[in-house]
């Protein structure tokens, strides 16, 4: 109970110093709540682990597709934002991952397939768009002993020495790919505070919460290596800070689109 | 396999809108709050981790930093390799005192003034801030080695510490928490009580030598551009000129420096200024310890600068030619940053 009064508490608070807020117009409506879902896909099919796609001339597999996804707001007819609170998600789809060594001396992440979020108590109104960001804002990411959401240095997506910035890492997607007769591992990676990247999408029609149970985005992964030349560049980190930058773009411009609504 | 607890994100939260209102609330003050005493001479501190020091904060921070419980051995503490006699520091060019007895690659930094480095933390400033740092040497195979979660049941099977996380955090144990009250004690560790300081007040026991003020006034002249200010650093990061080739990329860059960290060829064999405070306790030298005492660290600055491309500006290629007299008042000047109350003060010893 103390808790949900401090969260009150702090929800009036943020409205009070925020000059654009009307807070008389917005009025949380019991059970207004709805599935975010981040459809990962290659092209027109469904992305999947250990499977070959064929993208343009070569052929990818994966091992691993992990990605924060946070701050998400919703924004409505008028403008108002909501921002939904702790909004810190990971998303994934990933085998065991063996994390020995990073935090704890014997660890297994494991495997997981993680596409939606659920979001409740939104308040009443017509939404027309959505905004949120890949990767972690400056202030959480500067700071690994802040906690919020599912922040965490203890899934392999904070690393304590990635690239010796104790920092988290936005977005990671592994596997191979091959072209002829020539291959490649490939880990591409991206971080630092210079690659958060906002979208902002906007949905086909006025969505209203209390109908609307489900809200599809699509995530395609032909996009997020778009440009991204992993035979010659297998290893994408801070190492490689141009492609890093043109990585972390593509989730921020063009991966990312607006799928479907469910009622 | 545990994940992150979410019991404290109300505080989190509060704290969060309160700073995004861009001003100072004046926010219910504790009993234990700490005030924490910027020294006259000093400017004011800057940081901003959502992390308030309180007495209980910084006592429990203290608890952390001397115990062995923090290693994966449990042999080790923070304090094996910051040593209060030694300004926080451990006499050694690169220590083998880790778990893995492995000899480090870097060599240890004195803790002094912590409070002001808000630029970065490490030789190369990978790490933003105090509780981020902590992780670092925490988990590190060569450092401390410690499973964080072991760590976190170990701490829950003293209930002195249970208590104390509870009084302090309102929360259970947690690594965030650890580190929080690690960062929280450090910040104590203000050394500002040297002759020079009481020399800058005017206080009792604040006279210097001629030799000294001559020293002082070449420190001036030649090192505070980056020896800096009263904090003597300037918290940044520059080549010395102590090695010329970078381009050994060996252990992910360890030897180019701050470029590791930025990946700015302009940042290839820069390193983080080390405070002058305290400089006659934290020998050896340099970011791997390579000078043994302050005559060659002064011999260096003299005559000894390796010319490459991204030397710091303030550097003369051919080395500041300072004469023997020079370096004499220079020797007898930095003495005078030595803060006897500061590697002696009980506050910052082992409460044991």
């Amino acid at each position: 109970m103390k808790r949900i009064l401090i969260f009150a508490f702090a929800t009036f608070l943020f409205s009070s110093c925020d000059d654009n807020d009307d807070t008389t117009d917005v009025q949380p409506v019991e059970n207004a709540k709805t599935t975010i879902t981040f459809d990962a896909r290659v092209g027109n099919a469904d992305f999947a682990l250990n499977k070959d796609f064929t993208i343009g001339s070569r052929t990818y597999n994966f091992s691993k597709l992990r990605y924060w996804v946070s701050n998400v707001t919703l924004i409505d007819a008028k403008g108002t934002e909501y921002l939904i609170p702790d909004s810190y998600y990971l998303m994934e789809e990933v085998g065991d991952l063996n994390l020995s060594g990073t935090i704890s001396d014997s660890l297994t992440y494991p495997a997981r397939k993680r596409e939606s979020i659920d979001v409740e108590d939104i308040p009443a109104g017509e939404y027309k768009s959505i905004k949120f960001s890949i990767g972690i804002d400056a202030k959480h990411n500067d700071n690994l002993s802040l906690q919020a959401g599912e922040l965490s240095i203890a899934n392999g997506m904070s690393n304590i020495a990635w690239m010796w910035h104790t920092s988290y890492i936005f977005s990671s997607v592994a596997g191979s790919v091959k072209e002829g007769t020539t291959s490649a591992s490939f880990l591409a990676e991206t971080g630092l505070n210079a690659n958060y990247k906002t979208v902002s999408i906007d949905f086909a029609a006025p969505v209203n919460f209390s109908t609307a149970k489900g809200l599809v985005l699509n995530l395609d992964i032909t996009k997020v290596i778009d440009g991204i030349d992993l035979i010659k560049t297998p290893k994408v980190n801070a190492a490689q800070a141009a492609v890093m930058s043109a990585l972390a773009t593509n989730y921020g411009t063009k991966a990312l689109t607006f799928g479907s609504l469910s009622n | 396999m545990k994940f992150l607890k979410k019991n404290l994100l109300y505080t989190v939260g509060l704290s969060l809108v309160l700073t995004a209102c861009g001003k100072e609330e004046s926010v219910d003050p504790e009993p234990l709050n700490f005030q924490f005493v910027v020294p006259d001479n000093f400017p004011q501190p800057v940081w901003d981790t959502e992390n308030p020091m309180t007495r209980n904060g910084i006592e429990l921070g203290r608890m952390l930093f001397y115990d062995v419980r923090l290693s994966g051995n449990n042999k080790i503490s923070c304090a094996s390799c910051h040593d209060q006699k030694l300004a926080f520091s451990d006499g050694k060019a690169l220590s083998s005192n880790g778990v893995s007895g492995t000899v480090l690659h870097r060599h240890t930094p004195a803790l002094i003034n912590l409070a002001w480095a808000n630029n970065g933390l490490f030789w190369d400033g990978g790490s933003t801030n105090l509780e981020s740092q902590a992780f670092g040497p925490l988990t590190a195979a060569d450092e401390m080695q410690q499973d964080l979660f072991e760590l976190v049941d170990e701490l829950n099977n003293v209930p002195e510490y249970v208590k104390q996380f509870d009084l302090v955090f309102e929360d259970k144990i947690s690594s965030q928490n650890i580190v929080k009250a690690l960062a929280q004690f450090q910040r104590t560790l203000v050394s500002s009580n040297s002759r020079y300081d009481k020399f800058r007040r005017n206080e009792p026991g604040g006279d210097l030598s001629p030799t000294e003020l001559h020293g002082l006034e070449l420190v001036r002249q030649k090192c505070q551009s980056c020896h800096a200010g009263e904090l003597f650093t300037d918290n940044s990061f520059h080549n010395n000129g102590i090695d010329a080739d970078f381009d050994n990329d060996q252990y992910e860059g360890l030897f180019q420096g701050r470029f590791r960290v930025s990946y700015n060829p302009a940042d290839l064999g820069s390193f983080k200024t080390p405070t002058l405070r305290n400089v006659a306790l934290t020998a050896p030298y340099m970011h791997d310890g390579r000078f043994t005492n302050l005559e060659d660290v002064i011999d260096h600055y003299s005559q000894k600068i390796l010319v490459s491309p991204t030397l710091d500006k303030q550097i003369p290629n051919n080395g500041f030619q300072f004469s023997v007299v020079e370096k004499e008042a220079i020797m007898a000047f930095l003495k005078t940053l030595t803060d006897e109350e500061f590697v002696t003060n009980s506050e910052f010893s082992s409460p044991r």
